[in-house]
């Protein structure tokens, strides 16, 4: 009804009962609203286009059945009835419906008590369900660092869908599925961390439920000290770093940033310490450098010198040149820099990143980082870094800096590459693609054609095979190791499954860049054939192992990932320890064999390094400095910084750290040093310096054997097999 | 060392010297006017390669100080020291021509046939012990851990039985979150095993507290929980603080059994994963105390041999130096 008292462009209409005058094409919810009335909903807000699914703001208009408020508009004499029986009625029994599709009380109202849908149902006395709840659970989703998915919290309002395409416009979110299985999907239904979603925080801060809810890390909120300073997400947003980034989001990870002021010489972190996050330079420079010595423990003395005693001291490389050890390679470390294995001291500026690492995956840090000058930094957990690692700003800062600091050192690192041009590194500079990949995501597929070449910049990959039965771990790879190369030197077929173990970078040159690197370099070219047949020797043999050996108990107590075995053969053991003895004898009075473990058949497999196919100790070692010999025999390289996470990887507990009394720096008195006690990461060397293992050869009984449990075992097994 | 078929080479070589020798001195037995004296060459010979035997044989102790010095395999020495130190003997008599002689002779004698027998016993131990331990002693674990082991076994059944019973009034010797062995990284490894394993006491341990998952905790009323307390108290505690005294029931596997089989009855079912535990902690226990013995005997015998042993050379040197001088 318009009279002629109403203006254009108004329209009256009665509201419960009342006439009121609204702005012709508003929706009725929004006349409502308007006039004080409040009509429940739940699939709208405000700022997003109406789209009516959840029918909560149903109301009476007069017509055959009721209608969405927030789709209707107002039209001329309408008359609009919110809260009659009818409609209450029909409200009650949608949120019954909704909430017998609910978990009772869901995480946001667990958290904070403001599940809308609960808030809903409470007011309209509908928390207990007349109806079935749903059997089949539709899953969580935990694969995102900031924000947990519970879709079965879900009530299907599309809220973050419209949060994400038209708020937003980055398109991630969608539907997927039929009927009872329908959800919300992230791209083609990958799990929210794999997904191209940038953690903005729209979707979360727009859903009604505890579907989408903030992931909040626990009980690790940065301590403020004096020189830190908090942030308020309005601040936060003035950063360019934090462009885009949602402030409600900002809003509730407060306190998992701080601004840092370091004085110059302070200490920003040591090496070898766990943390769990990582530093931002704004201003200042600061000294990155390795203080444990640069060397390995060398045991000497003994059949050289007849009555000399057997000492173990530290050697580095020009002293004492390992076979398998890599030329002047750097030493990788958690920053946006390698350091030089001649001189372990780099410096970061503003703009650099350290401790993405630790932050990331919780790796110890890899370096001490000392103030050079005043240092502005930002500190913070890795919910926080995540986000900023998506921010698309941040991350091409962070990858210039990469490409102009680190590539070509990580390129020449790579020994075979030593020779490249440099005209031709800067064209590769250019020209790769820096590619992030979360946990468990798969870099390449065993059987897809090989179309480019890794480098791993950040994380461990997992080299693994599959044979028909399981899978076969090639290798695990760390920061400078590469891969790819034998797909596409051989028949351009992947040979293997790459997957990233954790938060993994990798540099990716593309197909057309590595041929056209390996006709310009010939000596590139021999290089990569000669490492791609050495590998795929090695993995012919493992997996030929694989396809020889099958009992339960071999596989289960993992003998058959072992390469060498210490094993003593307890029918001629007659306990004497003379093995512990001589190991302990051999390397300065640190054992590193215990005469304990696990049991096969007459045999204790001591505990010691068993060169393990699947080596478990060389994942997160922070500076890369335990791999494998060409041998497979692990080394662990001279710039190992004693955090322990080797030996606390190792499953077999077969990794021992050796203390070492050094000098350094005394922090109270400039200029002087003092003794400390530093660690060096050690395990069975074989007595490689002595032809023969100690405990073997000390061993009276003819009960200690070093042994390829590939032949001995399977002898064994083969023999009681055909019994 | 077990006796087998690797000795073989040594046995002959120590078979041919031992001939040898035989129709050596019986040739000069014979054709000697005096009859056999030490003192003659031939007398004089034995007697030098018999100690020569001798000292060989004891440098086996010398030899494993130095483990690491290549001076020969340990397991050469070791037979080396086995044969000919038996060879010894028979060589030794052939140089006294199997008179005594006087007191310093007749000592040295009586050292030689002792310290001989008790190797060759000692042999006879190593033969056969570590076979009887690796069968009988599943459980076993570092010699000198036994003790940690058993305060931790004995710490693992205060608390099942207090997990059903209640307090019952007992110390609490060490961090109540310590769990038996527990910690050996080589769980982690076969924590997800079905696969039952032959592991050390360590393993074991640790393997069963990391795989089997937490036992439902019930407690009993004191009426119904007596007959454990009683028995836990009475008998578990004192074999478990005392497994080597005499006479205790749970000391022998068979009336332990019998034991725990009639415990069971007096207790209601919700006991009975507990029962279980405690049966297998006696039984750990109970290896552990069978490992101490075997140990013992295994070891026990050097006590006699290697004293005998330096006696033996140090008053070889004195009878050399006397009569040579004399």
């Amino acid at each position: 009804m318009t009279t002629a008292a109403t203006p254009p462009g108004m329209v009256d209409i009665t509201l419960d009962g009342n006439v009121v005058r609204v702005p012709a094409g508003v929706s009725v919810f929004d006349a409502a609203r308007m006039n004080g009335v409040n009509i429940p909903t739940l699939c709208h807000l405000q700022n997003q286009t109406p789209v009516g699914v959840c029918r909560l703001c149903v109301v009476d208009t007069g017509a055959r059945v009721l209608t969405a408020s927030c789709v209707r508009t107002v039209e001329p004499g309408m008359k609009v009835v919110t809260n009659s029986e009818k409609v209450l009625n029909a409200r009650k029994t949608l949120l019954e419906l909704m909430m017998s599709d609910h978990p009772s009380p869901c995480v946001r109202q667990q958290n904070s008590g403001d599940c809308e849908l609960e808030m809903h149902a409470r007011a309209a006395g509908a928390s207990q369900a007349r109806f079935a709840k749903r059997t089949v659970a539709r899953g969580k989703d935990d694969s995102s660092l900031a924000i947990a998915v519970d879709h079965d919290a879900c009530i299907l309002c599309d809220r973050c869908i419209r949060g994400c395409d038209e708020v937003k416009s980055n398109f991630v979110l969608g539907r997927m599925g039929k009927g009872y299985s329908a959800g919300i999907a992230f791209d083609l239904n990958s799990p929210m961390g794999d997904s191209t979603c940038i953690s903005c925080g729209e979707c979360m801060v727009s859903c009604p439920t505890g579907a989408l809810t903030n992931k909040s890390v626990v009980g690790t909120a940065i301590a403020a000290g004096p020189d830190a300073q908090g942030f308020e997400a309005e601040d936060l947003l003035q950063i360019p770093v934090f462009k885009g980034v949602s402030g409600t989001f900002l809003e509730l990870n407060r306190g998992a940033i701080v601004k840092r002021r370091f004085r110059k010489g302070d200490l920003m972190c040591r090496e070898g310490e766990f943390g769990s996050t990582a530093f931002y330079i704004l201003e200042g420079k600061a000294k990155v450098s390795i203080s444990t010595p640069i060397a390995h423990v060398k045991t000497q003395g003994g059949a050289k010198g007849f009555f000399k005693r057997l000492t173990s001291t530290l050697v580095a490389r020009e002293e004492d040149k390992r076979e398998g050890e890599t030329r002047d390679r750097t030493i990788p470390i958690d920053a946006s820099v390698d350091l030089s294995y001649g001189n372990p001291v780099a410096e970061l500026g503003p703009g650099d990143l350290f401790g993405e690492m630790t932050c990331m995956n919780f790796y110890p840090r890899s370096a001490t980082v000392v103030a050079e000058s005043d240092v502005v930094a930002f500190e913070m957990l890795r919910n926080v870094l995540d986000i900023m690692l998506k921010n698309k700003t941040f991350r091409a800062q962070l990858d210039q800096t990469y490409r102009r600091r680190a590539l070509e050192n990580h390129l020449r690192g790579v020994p075979m590459f030593a020779d490249l041009s440099a005209d031709f590194i800067e064209h590769l500079k250019e020209s790769v693609e820096l590619q992030r990949f979360a946990p468990g995501q798969t870099i390449a597929l065993q059987g897809e054609p090989a179309d480019c070449f890794y480098l791993v910049r950040i994380g461990f990959v997992k080299i693994s095979e599959n044979y028909p039965g399981g899978e076969m771990v090639l290798a695990y790879l760390s920061r400078g190791d590469y891969f790819g190369e034998i797909g596409l030197l051989g028949g351009g077929i992947r040979t293997a499954t790459c997957t990233a173990l954790d938060h993994v970078e990798v540099v990716r040159i593309s197909g057309d860049d590595f041929r056209d690197m390996v006709a310009r370099f010939p000596s590139v070219r021999t290089g990569l054939e000669t490492v791609a047949s050495e590998r795929r020797a090695a993995n012919q043999q493992r997996m030929q192992m694989v396809h020889n050996v099958s009992i339960d108990q071999f596989l289960s107590q993992g003998l058959m990932e072992a390469q060498s075995l210490l094993i003593l053969d307890l029918q001629n053991c007659t306990r004497c320890d003379a093995c512990v003895n001589a190991c302990a004898d051999a390397h300065d009075g640190v054992t590193r064999l215990v005469r304990d473990g696990l049991r096969f058949d007459q045999y204790l497999v001591a505990t010691s390094c068993r060169q393990c196919r699947d080596p478990l100790c060389m994942v997160g070692c922070p500076v890369g400095s335990i791999r494998r010999r060409n041998s497979l025999e692990v080394i662990i390289e001279d710039w190992c910084i004693g955090c322990g996470l080797c030996a606390q990887n190792c499953p077999y507990g077969n990794i021992n750290l050796h203390p070492f009394e050094v000098m350094v720096d005394d922090p109270e008195r400039a200029g002087r040093k003092k003794a400390a006690i530093k660690q060096k990461a050690t395990s069975c060397d074989l007595c490689t310096h002595l032809k023969e293992p100690s405990c073997v050869y000390a061993c009276p009984h003819d009960a200690a054997h070093r042994v390829d449990p590939r032949t001995f075992f399977a002898e064994m097994l083969g023999q009681g097999s055909t019994k | 060392m077990r006796m087998d078929k690797t000795q073989r080479g040594w046995a002959l070589a120590a078979a041919a010297i031992l001939m040898v020798s035989a129709v050596i001195y019986v040739l000069y037995a014979l054709g000697s006017t005096q009859g056999p004296r030490g003192s003659s060459a031939i007398g004089l010979t034995f007697g030098v390669i018999g100690f020569a035997f001798m000292i060989f044989a004891a440098l086996l102790g010398a030899r494993k100080r130095v483990p690491t010095w290549r001076v020969g395999r340990a397991q050469t020495w070791m037979r080396g020291h086995l044969w000919l130190g038996f060879l010894a003997l028979p060589i030794i008599l052939f140089h006294g021509g199997f008179h005594f002689g006087g007191t310093l002779t007749r000592v040295l004698m009586w050292l030689l046939i002792i310290t001989v027998f008790s190797g060759v016993f000692g042999a006879a131990l190593q033969h056969y012990i570590p076979r009887v331990m690796t069968a009988e002693v599943p459980l076993e674990t570092i010699y000198d851990e036994i003790g940690h082991v058993r305060s931790l076994l004995r710490e693992e059944a205060d608390r099942a039985v207090e997990s059903v019973c209640g307090p019952i009034g007992l110390d609490k010797t060490s961090d109540a979150e310590v769990r038996r062995a527990g910690g050996f990284t080589a769980l982690r490894a076969i924590a997800a095993s079905a696969v039952p394993l032959r592991t050390s006491a360590a393993v074991s341990a640790g393997a069963s507290a990391a795989v089997a998952a937490a036992p439902e905790i019930i407690l009993l009323s004191e009426e119904e929980s007596a007959p454990l307390r009683r028995f836990y108290l009475q008998e578990m505690r004192p074999f478990l603080e005392h497994p080597e005294r005499r006479g205790q029931r749970l000391g022998d596997e068979q009336k332990a059994a019998c034991a725990f089989a009639g415990l069971q009855t007096l207790l209601p079912a919700a006991a009975r994963a507990t029962l279980d535990d405690l049966t297998d902690i006696c039984d750990e226990a109970r290896q552990l105390q069978r490992q101490a013995r075997l140990h013992h005997w295994l070891h026990g015998w050097l006590l006699v041999h290697i004293p005998l042993s330096l006696a033996l050379i140090l008053l070889g040197v004195v009878h050399a130096v006397m009569a040579l001088r004399y």
